[in-house]
Formats: structure tokens, C-alpha cells, sequence
């Protein structure tokens, strides 16, 4: 078998027309008659299959080249490598084929990086999710107000709704924002402005309820672990995109851990034969107002307000029950002005 | 290589964008499906494309990089640059969470310049990975220097741009050109460049002169307009049709004024590729590039337009015109001595411009 083709040798930038002359399982390049070094079949790597023409190189020389005018002889083409088009693994199974396996492994890989988190987090002690709520956020929260009867009234507080728990850390930051957040390690903060906004103590006791609901569930170390395993996973998709889809599987699984959050509160409320019914209230006085509770932190678990959340509570009263205020009014005035010492002053400090 | 040859252009482009479009689609349809895994072999494929498409005058060029080479790049540079850069994030949080508010701009400020230098070296490998995997009648570029000089270069005179309010901006981008191309070699040829920074100086002062001039004519306009309103009406309240107006003409100046600048980057990227590639040369080989401003805002306005009118997914033909556009554009004259030019002896890179990949930005 013989063909004409053009030859690199990849030592010099010549280009040479030869003669390939193919015998058994090799072949020599004849220039002018002359045989050059006898090739065998196996050096031959593959050439670009979009490239329009036939190319081949050799293992081990690298800029070695010989190239087909048109198409390659049948007989020929036998004996050659088949092209590289999309990578060697598709080429090796087929586009579709490929595209269907890698889309099943995705789903997959998907599923795993969402559902580990919720693992991983109760596996983390405590006592290292502390450390870690310690190095990110540092003493935020623990700064707190600190009028010593509204403290105190605050750990009467924290007490009715969980008694079970002494190392829950509580604190009322001075901030005109409606809301309340667990911070990574466990930390609960409540703003000021929740409890100014808030029309009975029990209210403030649902929502109290709810953020130990987080930390029960470990929530917050659940959706920083997904974060990052999202945030890793899907690095390699171009710009927004990923960022995108990030945001959005998060959010699903935020409200998922809010859902949670909200029927471990009602439990603790009923233990602690709390009424549910000002919490219920508390949601629907919220919902009727902007309804936008701010997002402090991307991986702090937010508090969608909805009706549905105040059904929720204002279902789980029990026919017959008999409830008790959460504080007596001398303690929920104390509350209230927990914060009448602080100013809003932000230090700068090196 | 004769005179006449050398009238012809040295560089064509022979690509078809109905011959790409399989690649660009199956390209988007397998790094969907691999969650993005797949983007370096998508990036590998589209090179191998182009590069043969691209004639330099007897042969076509050949990319021979690998899909794998980039995606080891791109874990190199995660591992030793992401990874460390979100510890000092997390790190950067507390601290912040402490209110050392100081310590933390000082901390953000290190770390910028930490970037500025890594972006320099990147820069630098980058082009000499991609001269590394170009091959042209069996002969690829290449480098030995391995960028770490180049990344205080360019940090330091990126830094003194700065500093000059960016004066030093057209000199310190000569400059960087020539250190980065002096260093590069393709064969046993090195490359030679001797960019000024003088020729397109007073274009870079378009940067400075042109916001003022748009200033200065939109503030008499104003002026004149507020005071035919005041000889009008002088106590009445707006009309809500004016502020209306008004808005409307916010928004356009807004707009005039982006759109303008826009075109002076324009006039000032065409000026500096022309004096730069112009100043290049490789052997008896020059080199040229003749964009015109016009050329270049129509490359934009056409990918913009392609992006915005297939809402995204015309995206993928962007790197496809970018490439023609330059090869289109690009001239060579002189002669290639073939018979001296042998195989370069330069060491080349294992992986692929991952930290590149990382700052997401271009090798040019």
C-alpha cells in the first residue's frame, strides 16, 4: 500500500512530500525514493477530527506530523487511529450515550452534595461548630444589650421555652431590624427591633422557640456545608450561571430548614404550655406589613414570613389547654428595655 | 519566500461559523450535563477548531493542548489559590465580626496585592502555554522564563499607573508587552518587541479630556434649561411631564456618557494593538494589525448583539468571532527562513493556564 503525504519531523520546519509506504504492521516514509526509519502502526496518535483533514502524530516525537491531502485509502484507514473529537471519553462511548451517562452522574452528584450536609452537620460536635461560629463571627451577638433586669427577664424567657438546654446562648442586639437569626455555633441573636415590635412576651418566646429549633436541627452548619459544596461543585460553570443555581437549591433547602424549625417550636411551646396563638398573630401582623424581613447573611437560615406559617401555629392549639403568659408584665417591660443603656456606635479598632 | 507571496496575506482565516455551530452547540450541551467538568475539553475543542482554520501562509496551525492539561491547571490553581483565598475570607468575616474594621481593609488591601501580582503571572503563563501548544509545520513557541520575574514587573508599574492617577497607564502596557514577548520564542526564533508608549499617548488622553468636555456641555445645557424654567414659571411646582423629562435626559446622559467612553477605550485598545503588534517581530518576520476603532466597536456591538437577540446562547459563538476578527486583522511580512527554523528547545508547562482560568480573562 502507498500513499502521498505531507511529513513534519518535528526537528525542523521543513515540509516534505513523501511516499508513505505501508508494509505489515508499519510503514516507511520515502523521500525521493529514499525509505526512511520504519514507523510501526501503534506509534500513530490520533489526529483532530473537526480538522478537516487527516493528521496524524507520533508517540514520543512530539511536532511529528503526516498529513493526507484528501481522504485517507480504505485500506489504509484500517491500519490508522480514529480521530479525537470530543475528548476521549464521549468519543469512546458515543455523544448521546455520553451525554445520557454524564446527565444521570450529575443527578446524582447533585442529590449527594444536597443531602450530605444534613449528615455531616450532626456529625460535627457542637462543640467545633462553636469554635467555628467563634473564628467567623467573633464575640457578634455576645456584645449584646445588657441591662441587667432585661437580661435576666430574657433567660426567664430562654428557660420557659427550653429548659432542657443551659448552654443555649441567647443575646438582643441593638439593630431596628424585625428579626432574629442563629448565628454558625449556635448563637441566637434578636434584634431590638423585634422585640420593639413585638406586642406580648409570648410572641417573642414563638420566635425564641423557632431560632432553638436551628439549632437543634444544627441548620445553620447544614447550610454552610452546602453552601460550600455547592459553591465548589458548580465553580466550574461559566460566571452567573452557577451563582444562579447556587441561590436557588439553597433557598429551596432554607425554607425547607424553617419548616423544620417552625414544628420544633411548636413542640417546645406546647412542652412549655406556651400559647401558640401571639406567635401566629406576630406572623400575620409581619406579613400584612413589607413582609421583608432582611437577609442579614447569605447562610444564615432566613425567616420567610407567610400566612401559611401563622396556620401553622394557630393550628397547633390544643382543645382544652391551658396556657400561661411567658412573662408577667414587670419582666416583659424589663425586656422591652434591655437595650435603654446601648448606643448605636460602630468603634474602629486595629 | 518570494515578494509576491508576501503581498498576499500571511494570515487567513477559513473558518465557517455553520461549521462551528455543531462544536459550540455540543460544547454547551456536554458541559451542561457534566455540571461544567466539561468547559476545559469544550475550551480544547473550539482551540483545535480555530487553530485549524487559521492559514499562516503555507500551512494551517494545530492546537495541541488537552481538555485534561486545562482542567489540572484549573485544580492546581484552585487548590493553591482559591482554597487559601476563602480561609482568608472566612478569616476576613471574623475579624470583621470583632469590629477591627481597620484590620480587615488592611487585610483586603494585602490581598488585592496579592492578586494584582498573581494576575501578573498568570497573565505571563498564560500566553506562553498557549504559544507552547501552537504548532506551525511541526515547530511550537514557547518560553523558558516561568513569568515570577514578570509578575513584579507588572505588579510594580501597574501599581505606579495607579498611582498617576493611570497616566503611566499607556507605558506601563508597552512596557509589560514588550518584557512578555521579549520572553517568548517560537522555534528556535525568539520573538522581539519594541512597543513605545508615545504613539498612542494622546489617544489615552481622550480618557481625561473627553468625560470633562461631556461635562462641561451638558452642565450649560442644564444651566440654560433651569433658567428658561425659572423665567417661565418662577414659584410653580413641576409638572409631573417635566420631571419626566428630566429623568428621561439623566438616563440618556447616562448612557452618552458610557456609550462615549466606550468608544474612547476603543479608540485607545485599536491605537495600542496596532502600535504593539506592529512593534512585534519574529525573526525576518514583522507583524501587524490592522483593526480601525470602527472594527473594534463593531466586534462588540455584533457580540452583544448576538448575546442579547438569542438571549445568552449566542454567547457561545463569541470566542469564534473574537478569534477570526483577530486572525482577519493580523498581518506578517518579511519571510520565514524555514530552512534555519528548528524545533524549540524551551521547557514545556505540564498544565494549562489554570490560574488564568481562575481571574477569568483572556491571554491578550
Amino acid at each position: 500500500m502507498r500513499a502521498d503525504v505531507w511529513h513534519y519531523d518535528g526537528v525542523t520546519a521543513l515540509r516534505r512530500r513523501v511516499e508513505l509506504v505501508a508494509e505489515g504492521d508499519g510503514f516507511t516514509l520515502a523521500d525521493d525514493g529514499q525509505a526512511g526509519e520504519r514507523v510501526a502502526f501503534a506509534e500513530l496518535t490520533p489526529g483532530d477530527g473537526d480538522a478537516g483533514q487527516a493528521s496524524f502524530g507520533r508517540k514520543g516525537h512530539p511536532g511529528w506530523r503526516i498529513t493526507f491531502d484528501g481522504a485517507v485509502p480504505a485500506d489504509l484507514a484500517a491500519a490508522l487511529p480514529g480521530a479525537h473529537r470530543y475528548g476521549r471519553w464521549v468519543d469512546r462511548l458515543g455523544l448521546w450515550r455520553a451525554v445520557g451517562v454524564f446527565a444521570v452522574l450529575a443527578a446524582i452528584v447533585v442529590v449527594v452534595v444536597l443531602r450530605t450536609p444534613a449528615l455531616l452537620a450532626r456529625m460535627i460536635p457542637a462543640s467545633a461548630e462553636q469554635r467555628l461560629g467563634d473564628v467567623m463571627m467573633g464575640d457578634f451577638g455576645r456584645k449584646g444589650c445588657s441591662d441587667p433586669a432585661g437580661r435576666a427577664a430574657l433567660a426567664t424567657l430562654v428557660q420557659r421555652v427550653d429548659p432542657d438546654d443551659r448552654t443555649l446562648e441567647v443575646h438582643v442586639v441593638k439593630l431596628p431590624m424585625v428579626n432574629a437569626v442563629t448565628l454558625p455555633g449556635g448563637r441566637i441573636v434578636v434584634f431590638d427591633g423585634l422585640i420593639q415590635a413585638a406586642q406580648s412576651p409570648d410572641e417573642v418566646a414563638g420566635v425564641i422557640a423557632h431560632e432553638i429549633g436551628h439549632v437543634r436541627g444544627r441548620d445553620v452548619m447544614e447550610s454552610l456545608l452546602r453552601q460550600m459544596g455547592l459553591s465548589v461543585l458548580l465553580g466550574g460553570m461559566e460566571g452567573h450561571v452557577g451563582g444562579y443555581t447556587n441561590a436557588l437549591l439553597a433557598t429551596a433547602y432554607s425554607r425547607d430548614a424553617e419548616a423544620r424549625a417552625d414544628g420544633r417550636a411548636i413542640d417546645m411551646l406546647r412542652d412549655a404550655k406556651l400559647s401558640p396563638v401571639p406567635t401566629a398573630r406576630f406572623f400575620d401582623r409581619l406579613g400584612k406589613g413589607a413582609g421583608s424581613t432582611e437577609r442579614m447573611f447569605a447562610y444564615i437560615a432566613s425567616h420567610p414570613v407567610s400566612a401559611d406559617r401563622a396556620k401553622r401555629f394557630r393550628a397547633s392549639v390544643a382543645k382544652g389547654a391551658v396556657y400561661t403568659p411567658a412573662l408577667d408584665a414587670r419582666e416583659w417591660a424589663a425586656l422591652r428595655g434591655i437595650c435603654s443603656d446601648e448606643t448605636d456606635t460602630i468603634d474602629w479598632r486595629f | 519566500m518570494s515578494d509576491e507571496q508576501a503581498a498576499t496575506r500571511a494570515f487567513r482565516f477559513t473558518g465557517r461559523w455553520q461549521d462551528y455551530a455543531p462544536i459550540a452547540f455540543t460544547n454547551l450541551l456536554l458541559t451542561i450535563v457534566t455540571l461544567g467538568v466539561y468547559v476545559f475539553w469544550a475550551r480544547t475543542r473550539t482551540r483545535r477548531y480555530l487553530w485549524s482554520r487559521t492559514q499562516f501562509i503555507d500551512d494551517r496551525l494545530e492546537w495541541t493542548g488537552t481538555g485534561l492539561e486545562l482542567f489540572v491547571g484549573y485544580l492546581l490553581a484552585f487548590v493553591l489559590f482559591v482554597v487559601p483565598f476563602g480561609v482568608i475570607n472566612l478569616v476576613l468575616q471574623g475579624v470583621m465580626m470583632r469590629g477591627h474594621q481597620g484590620a480587615a481593609g488592611l487585610m483586603v488591601g494585602l490581598l488585592y496585592l496579592a492578586i494584582l501580582y498573581l494576575f501578573g503571572v498568570a497573565r505571563f503563563r498564560a500566553l506562553r502555554y498557549r504559544l507552547s501548544r501552537t504548532l506551525w509545520h511541526g515547530i511550537r513557541g514557547g518560553s523558558d522564563d516561568q513569568g515570577v520575574v514578570y509578575g513584579w514587573s507588572y505588579f510594580w508599574r501597574t501599581l505606579l499607573s495607579f498611582l498617576t492617577i493611570y497616566l503611566m497607564t499607556p507605558w506601563a502596557m508597552a512596557k509589560l508587552w514588550n518584557q512578555r514577548w521579549n520572553a517568548m520564542s517560537f522555534g528556535s526564533l525568539p520573538f522581539r518587541s519594541h512597543a513605545r508608549w508615545q504613539p498612542v499617548f494622546k489617544r489615552f488622553l481622550l480618557f481625561y479630556v473627553v468625560p470633562i468636555a461631556l461635562s462641561f456641555v451638558v452642565g450649560i445645557l442644564i444651566a440654560i434649561f433651569a433658567g428658561v424654567a425659572a423665567a417661565l414659571k418662577s414659584d410653580a411646582p413641576p409638572t409631573s411631564g417635566m420631571i419626566v423629562t428630566i429623568a428621561l435626559a439623566g438616563v440618556l446622559f447616562y448612557i452618552l456618557f458610557f456609550g462615549v467612553l466606550g468608544l474612547v477605550a476603543m479608540a485607545f485598545y485599536a491605537a495600542f494593538f496596532r502600535e504593539a503588534i506592529g512593534a512585534t517581530s519574529l525573526g525576518k518576520l514583522e507583524f501587524g494589525f490592522e483593526a480601525s476603532t470602527m472594527d473594534w466597536v463593531k466586534l462588540y456591538l455584533g457580540n452583544l448583539g448576538l448575546t442579547v437577540v438569542t438571549f445568552g446562547v449566542g454567547y457561545i459563538f463569541v470566542p469564534y468571532r473574537n478569534w477570526a476578527f483577530f486572525i482577519r486583522h493580523l498581518a506578517a511580512y518579511g519571510e520565514v527562513e524555514i530552512d534555519t527554523l528548528t524545533q524549540s528547545r524551551t521547557r514545556e508547562p505540564g498544565q494549562g493556564e489554570g490560574l488564568l482560568d481562575a481571574f477569568d480573562v483572556g491571554a491578550f
